[in-house]
């Protein structure tokens, strides 16, 4: 709707774009108040009234990142002057963190998490939405008997509640040693991911006019290389989105990082709830891990963005 | 992304793969639920890996998975754990189910039937009731208490109002029925201050702890432990008065206290909400520590009071740890487990924060002044009382949280109709069971 | 709008041919769900005739569709479907209007438009078990930003019977709208200018551009949106779990949980699973013919 140009729209363009911006305040405001939270101390976490205005501090983030215990009294001064400033601001806040027997400070094994969790999320990415987009093109350009049933079983495999399947597919993954791997936690994404992958990409697909292909194919291209070389920049923006919301489901995947694993493939998402705390509760710990969980899937969407945004028929070969 | 990029993200997650199958070492792995108590264990266990080089690693999960996690580790009948501290009530299934193994030899032995506090041994140990069977080494003793606003409590204002409009002294409750005046008494929403912080979580076990404080110690039961008979008893009119009394608790809670279990409930106390709150004693050291509640100083704590005919009693928390039937290192567990319960190892877990249930331990004047609490804790370990501990357990608290909490928090139906729709599912289950004839 | 190559046609005779490339780009994807899925679902149909409980070691008995007559006789789950329909309704019509009004603001030339579409999906990029902990956080009567904000005192929106299942609602709206949005924005970009140019001319109003041009070439795109959404809002299960509990909140899928994990009435749950899974399709077999017509269009 670009092609107005009268005073009126002009307006009105002016006036929507600013409703844009209302709405989008309102939208990030729940998102500002985890983020805001990462930065405060425990106790202003949950005052009456809300703490808005605070000076921020890093300790959720030492605590994210080290193993603690609760301690029942106060620190011993001598400990607590020798203390390097990360240990003092966990003294602060009530709690010890746990030493090995070299003095060394234990971690809480957030970062490996986060490490396994890029490993899983982005292997499995890239298996779904490759396998996905093949596999849409097959069904958007050709003939195959039965080919809605086989669409509606690709689909279907996504509906069965998972609670259900997680005993057998634990039962499963036992018997060919893939349970607490990478590996089997990249299938299992790869699955949940590749109905959604296909359907979503041959949506797209279907909406590239199939007379580029035809052109290229007259030209001289194999079907191949009209795949390659047309079709795929075409489905660009299908290809952005599908990867960006299977990367999101892989990223954020909860009940099934915790049944199939138990301490080498740990994935983030179980462990950041679990620091709720078990005697007051932290909101602080939570909202840091959050808040750096977010980083990669926002740098990665915000990569893509103006593929995502660029439309579909755009860039379309001359004929 | 380019070919290149890609390959070497796979390259990167083949080196994972390859990095993550570490050799198998001497080493026992326990199962417990993430919190303090497992952090405990773990530096307990930094000495027999001195004394005997075999590590003990304490493998975490949160709590609201760690039932499943466990389950499904029985189900696949997998090795990845040797031992479990699991809750009381998984005695029924872990045992009949063949997860545990069991250890009544281990404890004539070792005499750990004497050696640990009776009812400890009963509500963590020994399955079925009576039978003199034994599945697990009590570990961390646990029941619910209570930590109350001392300042509160002793403000010669407050006491002078609430003698007049009471007639008796303002003080810890020594009644339910005090306990309820109290309430009423500090509840005041305009002051944002409210009563009691009592739990009300219908998602596992909560809300059923706490009704069962009341029930018990209005000398009400769940059914006859022996019989599995619960019509008649669980819907007795004690057990309605009981309920009744609960409902009347949650009057006074903190707004929007209809799904609390132990975080908020020291939240209540911590943010000054309440002036009462029921909580298990694992999570009291939280209370005690100026850093983790700037009321930490004028909180004080108390055990259950007694109920109409002089009876008190405390729901049971707290886990026993057994060796698991599918480990592959039974024997090196079952030499742990001796460990473990030798006197000063006792001692030493209680020094670290663990809740020991050795009753030499737990008798010892050093302990009951270690802490605010202990002394409540040691009165309360004497009188506590658990719910079901058959395999069913789950199905009969899923079923009463479904009657009492849309009696309690969402004001539907009567009393009668909660308890008398209990009794009626229980009763089928345990017929469906083949335990009640 | 779709005409397609019969395979073997003679346009494409040069490298691999037609049925070739078919097969090889169709047949892996399949062949690999099959095989991942066959398992879990033979087991679960099996289990589903018996007493099964996976946490006993006690054999299965066959107990033919005693599981199915216990459920659909059962008061309680009757009112679980009741529940979750009401809350697929009402969360995936919010993020319909919501994603696909926001779509709609968005489609123009906007200062650093691709930060804010970015920044508006950046809801759904967390988990729900982190979103549903935050809202309970944020919906908090006692320091809750929501009820500060709206200067509601004491009101309990996660404890209240009538209002708890919208309140979950309205954080699943929050998180999930930017998924139709961006699939709806898709389309939109998709429309050919000319279209609208053609239209222009002819001095349509804007209502008839809209309910022509636009709503009809965006529907396929964001069928498919609310098909995943759908599917999605019937399995909720972490976000109301963790926000709430109340009666009016159980949604199918919390029971589900609570019969295969607390209660381990295997059995009876894989019967549940297959009694939700013959519903899901059914639905979804509804919108997917009404995405065929639409893609006929």
């Amino acid at each position: 709707m670009a092609a107005v140009t009268s005073k009126g729209h002009k307006f009105w363009n002016r006036a929507l774009v600013g409703i844009v911006f209302v709405l989008l305040v309102i939208y990030l405001l729940p998102l500002y108040w985890i983020s805001s939270t990462a930065f405060k101390p425990r106790s202003l976490a949950t005052t009456v009234p809300p703490t808005v205005v605070f000076e921020p501090e890093l300790t959720s983030f030492v605590k994210l990142f080290t193993s603690r215990v609760q301690m029942r009294g106060e620190v011993e001064p001598e400990v607590y002057q020798k203390a390097p400033w990360y240990e003092k601001r966990v003294f602060d806040s009530g709690e010890r963190i746990i030493k090995d027997a070299n003095g060394k400070l234990e971690s809480s094994g957030y970062l490996s998490r986060f490490l396994n969790s890029i490993i899983i999320a982005v292997t499995s990415t890239f298996l779904a939405v490759a396998m996905g987009t093949l596999t849409a093109y097959g069904f958007s350009r050709f003939k195959l008997p039965g080919e809605q049933d086989w669409l509606f079983f690709i689909l279907s495999t996504r509906m069965l509640p998972p609670v259900v399947v997680a005993i057998p597919m634990f039962l499963m993954y036992r018997t060919v040693g893939l349970v607490d791997t990478h590996i089997g936690l990249i299938i299992l994404y790869t699955a949940f991911n590749l109905s959604f992958s296909v359907w979503l990409m041959k949506g797209f697909i279907d909406e590239i006019p199939i007379e580029y292909e035809e052109a290229a194919l007259v030209d001289g291209y194999t079907r191949m290389q009209a795949f390659f070389k047309i079709v795929l920049p075409q489905a660009a923006t299908g290809i952005a989105a599908t990867a960006v919301f299977c990367f999101i489901t892989a990223w954020n995947e909860y009940a099934f990082a915790l049944m199939m694993t138990n301490s080498k493939a740990q994935t983030a998402p179980p462990f950041i709830p679990s620091q709720l705390g078990s005697g007051v509760t932290d909101w602080t710990v939570i909202a840091a891990g959050t808040f750096l969980f977010l980083v990669p899937v926002a740098i990665f969407t915000f990569v893509l963005r103006k593929h995502l945004l660029r439309g579909v028929t755009f860039g379309a070969i001359r004929k | 992304m380019s070919k290149k990029k890609w390959s070497g993200l796979l390259a990167g997650a083949v080196f994972a793969l390859a990095c993550s199958s570490a050799p198998a070492a001497e080493k026992l792995t326990i199962l417990w639920a993430q919190w303090d108590p497992a952090n405990y264990l773990q530096e307990l266990v930094k000495d027999y890996e001195k004394q005997t080089g075999v590590t003990v690693k304490v493998e975490t999960t949160p709590w609201p998975d760690f039932q499943t996690k466990a389950f499904r580790e029985f189900a696949a009948k997998g090795d990845a754990y040797d031992l479990v501290v699991g809750d009381s009530q998984w005695l029924g299934a872990g045992s009949t189910g063949g997860h545990y193994v069991e250890l009544t030899d281990f404890f004539k032995k070792h005499g750990v039937d004497k050696s640990m506090a009776p009812a400890t041994v009963e509500g963590y140990a020994e399955y079925p009731k009576g039978s003199k069977h034994y599945w697990a080494v009590p570990l961390e003793g646990d029941a619910t208490g209570w930590s109350y606003r001392k300042d509160w409590f002793d403000d010669p204002k407050e006491k002078a109002a609430f003698k007049k409009k009471y007639g008796y002294d303002l003080g810890v409750p020594k009644t339910w029925a005090h306990m309820r005046d109290i309430a009423e008494f500090f509840h005041r929403p305009s002051e944002k201050r409210y009563g009691i912080a009592i739990y009300t979580d219908n998602s596992y076990d909560a809300l059923v702890m706490g009704y069962e404080n009341v029930l018990f110690g209005y000398g009400g039961d769940l059914g006859d432990y022996k019989t599995y008979k619960v019509k008649g008893i669980i819907d007795s009119k004690t057990a309605v008065d009981a309920l009744k009394f609960y409902k009347e608790l949650y009057k006074y809670t903190p707004p929007g206290w209809g799904k609390v279990f132990f975080l908020e409930d020291n939240q209540a106390i911590t943010e000054g909400l309440a002036s009462m709150s029921m909580n298990f004693f694992a999570f009291f050291p939280a209370l005690t520590n100026p850093a983790t509640n700037k009321n930490a100083k004028v909180t004080g704590y108390f055990a259950n009071p007694e109920g109409p005919t002089g009876k008190r009693f405390a729901a049971l928390g707290g886990q026993g740890i057994s060796i698991i039937k599918y480990s592959k290192k039974q024997d090196q567990a079952m030499k742990f487990l001796e460990w473990f319960i030798k006197d000063d190892v006792q001692q030493k877990w209680a020094e670290l924060g663990g809740y020991t249930c050795s009753a030499k331990v737990l008798q010892s004047e050093n302990f009951r002044k270690a802490t605010p609490y202990n002394q409540a804790f040691y009165e309360t370990m004497f009188m506590v009382k658990d719910f079901w501990a058959v395999p069913e357990y789950a199905e009969l608290l899923d079923s009463m949280n479904k009657r009492l909490h849309p009696f309690i928090v969402g004001n539907k139906g009567s009393a009668e109709e909660a308890l008398a729709g209990v009794a009626n599912d229980w009763d089928k289950t345990f017929r469906k069971a083949g335990l009640l004839k | 709008m779709l005409a397609r190559l019969d395979p073997g046609s003679a346009s494409a005779r040069r490298g691999l041919s037609d049925i070739a490339i078919r097969n090889l780009f169709i047949i892996p994807t399949i062949v690999f769900l099959i095989v991942f899925n066959i398992f879990p679902l033979i087991y679960s149909l099996g289990y589903s005739f018996t007493d099964f409980r996976a946490s006993g070691s006690a054999p299965a008995n066959f107990i033919g569709l005693q599981n199915y007559r216990e459920l659909l006789a059962d008061e309680y789950i009757w009112n679980n479907f009741t529940i979750t329909a009401k809350y697929v309704l009402v969360s995936v019509g919010g993020q319909v209007l919501v994603g696909f009004g926001v779509a709609l603001l968005l489609n123009r030339k906007i200062p650093a438009k691709g930060l804010v579409t970015t920044l508006l999906l950046l809801p759904m990029m967390m988990s729900m078990a982190v979103v549903g902990l935050f809202w309970q956080l944020l919906y908090s009567p006692s320091w809750g930003i929501i009820n500060y904000v709206l200067g509601l005192e004491d009101f309990g929106w996660l404890s209240n019977a009538d209002v708890a299942l919208y309140a979950v609602a309205l954080t699943d709206i929050w998180m999930w709208s930017p998924f139709v949005m961006l699939l709806s924005l898709a389309g939109l970009s998709a429309i050919p200018q000319h279209l609208y140019e053609a239209a222009a001319i002819d001095r349509a109003t804007r209502w008839y551009t809209f309910t022509r041009i636009t709503l009809p070439l965006v529907t396929p795109l964001l069928l498919i949106a609310i098909i995943f959404r759908t599917m999605e809002a019937f399995k909720t299960f972490d976000l109301a779990f963790i926000m709430t509990s109340m009666e009016s909140t159980e949604l199918i899928a919390i029971r589900l949980y609570k019969m295969a994990f607390q209660e381990w009435q295997t059995g009876k749950s894989c019967a549940m699973a297959y009694v939700v899974l013959i519903m899901v399709l059914a639905i979804t077999n509804i919108y997917v013919k009404y995405l065929n017509q639409a893609k006929a269009r």
